[in-house]
């Protein structure tokens, strides 16, 4: 499980490298993006299978971008987890409509984002062999 | 009979003799001519004799009766004379023409008979007999005085007033009634009656004074009316003692002046009747040229029009307000600028029936000052805003580099990226300390805004009481642990659903749990007890046997960053805006909050909150 591959969006290059280096640690394949634009580059190339998504960005937010991705065949099955430091009422709601799978509120909890993360890579990979005839 | 005599029975005649030419000039005047008229010889011979002695009015008759001699060669007759002072005198008349040799008529001789006094006893047979016992049953005082001023009837009423006794005012001048300094005035007066006699009241918009016997004055009111009888006009004078009247208008009058407003009073035709000082001050007018005028003098142009119909609508039903309630009204001084005023109405019971009292009061410098409040207020308001906004930023703006010490502080402290020693893990933890210190202080601080700023929307859901106050609980335990404090919670059989702000919920009885651990000395005691208050309601209380509250205390105690002495801060830590930020989520429930303490020997913080909120917060 440790093999998936995992893109992490974020426009701050510290919280960048600190979900990114966190993640790594596990020993997760780590993709990193700092805007919504090269994000959607790394992705048309390497398909992650996960991406934790910064949803105030520069430029195209985390939420358009997530809309896209939900819209596209291709895409569709990439599971997106909602980063926001907004913990405010309706966040989630709004995450949840875009298509995100999950949201985590910064700050990030060094000890509890890994579990978070193998919690939804695991029931996603339920979900597919359920899925499957 | 020698010259001398002629001389002697001329001058010692008890009539007057004047001899006139036919054109009317006098040409010899003797010494009681002059007693009778006032005139000495000098001044009388060669002027026409009716300019000298023949009151206004009687000049025709004058000419009759000297035609009527002329014809006949002698008349006699009984009229009214004028002396030089234009005092009247009644007189018996006989002219006799003298002629010369060829018959023309040479001179007229007139001799003249002062029966001043005998007209006046003949007067007063007559209206005594007639008027006496009517005139002594009215309650004012009457005067009666014949043509020539004196008096023909006085009734007790007046001599009461003027303090004379019975009989004594008959025969005497009316002016003696009169204060001297009137009396010069009043014989042209009287005259000027008499040529036109109609009743009216005397010296209208005048102060009328009488004279006592003893000399003293008093005010008075006073109506004449002419009274026709075969004995010629008489006049009648009802006079009215108006002292106690004029004691009590200058109470009036002081305490209009003493006023702080301006004071019209006007009647319901809208004729100003009174105004006082401060009202020629305010709207520039001396008093004269107020008196008498319609108050729409005082009422801006465009707002003439309707005035009179509101003046009717005030006299249809008289009672005090304030004049158009929320209007701005405008005076108009007599320079004919304008200013903001506040008036009030009341009416006035008088003897001339209802007036109405305006009070005026100039508003100009409120409303200045209104104004300048009012931006003052909205610049506070901006301000405060703009507070919110830069705190909410910074807000933001300081949480995100945090989250960087924070999160690579745990992860090196968690030894992930490598083995550390026990010292470096150690200052890991103080820069983790520090960090959550500090990130906890801007998460309140940000809640606080957003509450305050009314930013907060309550998310109502229905959950149980009894597990939210265990979470709660079991989240604080491990302080309590390490103080060795026991939190015991009751709670209330019955009570346990709630619909309100599951999240806030917690977060007040977390602060109030958290306050009551940090200042309760190890060892000590806290408890949660949660009950039903009244039918819809529950009250939280959560208290403990720490160091308590002073009395001066409490107050400040919700204020923000009040922790109270410097001291506890640094010796219990925390950021000051915890109770201030459970007050604003309380009250966004709908709730209260308070606290009893007694100082060192325990706090007990008690909230009530609604059982039900719905949907969005207040």
């Amino acid at each position: 499980m440790s093999t998936a591959t995992i893109l992490v969006v974020d426009d701050n290059s510290t919280n960048l490298k600190l979900v990114s280096d966190v993640l790594g640690f596990e020993g997760y394949r780590i993709l990193q993006a700092d805007d919504a634009e090269s994000a959607q580059e790394i992705i048309r190339k390497t398909p992650p299978d996960l991406i934790l998504m910064d949803i105030a960005l520069p430029g195209m937010d985390g939420l358009t971008l997530t809309r896209l991705l939900k819209a596209d065949e291709t895409t569709r099955h990439v599971i997106v987890i909602a980063l926001t430091a907004f913990a405010m009422k309706g966040d989630e709601a709004k995450a949840r409509l875009a298509g995100c799978d999950g949201y985590i509120t910064k700050p990030i909890d060094t000890r509890t984002l890994p579990g978070a993360v193998a919690g939804y890579l695991r029931s996603a990979n339920t979900e597919e062999i359920r899925g499957k005839p | 009979m020698s010259r001398a005599l002629t001389d002697v029975l001329l001058d010692e005649t008890p009539d007057a003799v004047v001899v006139t030419a036919p054109d009317g000039k006098v040409s010899y005047w003797n010494d009681e001519s002059e007693r009778v008229f006032g005139y000495s010889s000098a001044e009388a011979v060669d002027q026409p004799l009716d300019t000298l002695i023949v009151p206004p009015g009687h000049q025709d008759l004058y000419l009759q009766f000297r035609r009527e001699a002329l014809e006949k060669g002698q008349c006699t007759f009984e009229t009214t004379r004028r002396r030089k002072d234009g005092s009247l005198v009644h007189a018996v008349v006989t002219n006799k023409v003298i002629y010369d040799k060829e018959g023309r008529a040479e001179f007229i001789v007139t001799t003249q008979k002062d029966v001043t006094q005998l007209k006046v006893l003949r007067d007063a047979k007559l209206v005594e007999s007639k008027f006496r016992d009517l005139l002594e049953s009215t309650p004012d005082a009457i005067i009666m005085a014949n043509e020539t001023g004196r008096i023909v009837l006085a009734n007790s009423q007046a001599e009461a007033l003027f303090g004379y006794d019975r009989g004594e005012l008959l025969g005497q001048l009316v002016e003696l009634l009169l204060p001297s300094r009137y009396r010069g005035g009043h014989v042209a007066h009287r005259s000027g009656y008499f040529a036109q006699p109609r009743t009216r009241s005397m010296g209208a918009g005048l102060e009328l004074y009488g004279l006592r016997k003893d000399e003293t004055e008093f005010p008075v009111e006073i109506s004449l009316s002419p009274l026709r009888t075969d004995e010629g006009t008489l006049v009648m004078s009802a006079i009215r003692d108006i002292s106690e009247q004029k004691r009590a208008e200058q109470k009036f009058r002081g305490l209009l002046e003493s006023a702080p407003d301006a004071m019209v009073i006007a009647n319901h035709a809208g004729d100003i009747v009174l105004v006082n000082a401060q009202t020629e001050h305010l709207f520039g007018y001396p008093r004269e040229e107020l008196l008498g005028k319609k108050v729409e003098i005082l009422v801006p142009e465009r707002f003439r029009g309707v005035h009179p119909g509101h003046r009717n609508g005030f006299f249809n039903e008289p009672r005090a307000r304030s004049m158009g309630e929320g209007l701005e009204l405008h005076g108009l001084r007599r320079d004919g600028s304008e200013f903001p005023v506040e008036i009030s109405l009341s009416p006035l019971e008088t003897e001339e029936g209802t007036l109405v009292s305006s009070a005026i009061r100039d508003i100009t410098d409120r409303r200045g000052i209104e104004r300048t409040l009012q931006e003052k207020n909205a610049e506070l308001e901006r301000a405060n805003q703009a507070k919110d906004r830069f705190l909410a930023s910074m807000s933001h703006e300081l949480r995100t580099p945090l989250n960087g010490i924070i999160g690579f502080a745990e992860f090196l402290s968690d030894g992930k990226p490598g083995s550390i020693n026990d010292k470096q893990k150690e200052y890991l933890g103080d820069i983790l300390n520090s960090g959550r210190h500090l990130l906890h202080l801007i998460n309140d601080m940000l809640d606080l805004v957003k509450v305050q700023a009314g930013k907060v929307e309550l998310s109502a859901e229905r959950f149980s009481l009894r597990e939210a106050i265990g979470e709660v609980c079991a989240g604080i335990r491990p302080i309590a642990e390490t103080k060795r404090i026991a939190v015991k919670v009751e709670i209330a059989p019955g009570l346990d659903f709630v619909t309100l702000d599951q999240q806030r919920f917690k977060q007040i009885l977390y602060n109030l749990l958290s306050n009551a651990l940090k200042f309760t000395d190890d060892g000590g005691h806290v408890g949660v007890e949660a009950a039903l208050h009244g039918k819809e309601s529950l009250q939280l209380a959560v208290s403990d046997d720490g160091i308590g509250i002073r009395r001066e205390d409490i107050g400040r105690l919700f204020t923000e960053f009040e922790q109270l002495e410097t001291g506890t801060a640094r010796r219990f830590g925390g950021t000051g805006l915890g109770l201030a930020l459970t007050r604003s989520l309380v009250i966004l429930h709908g709730g209260e909050i308070g606290v009893e303490s007694e100082f060192g020997m325990g706090s007990t913080f008690r909230v009530t909150l609604p059982l039900i909120v719905t949907g969005e917060g207040a």
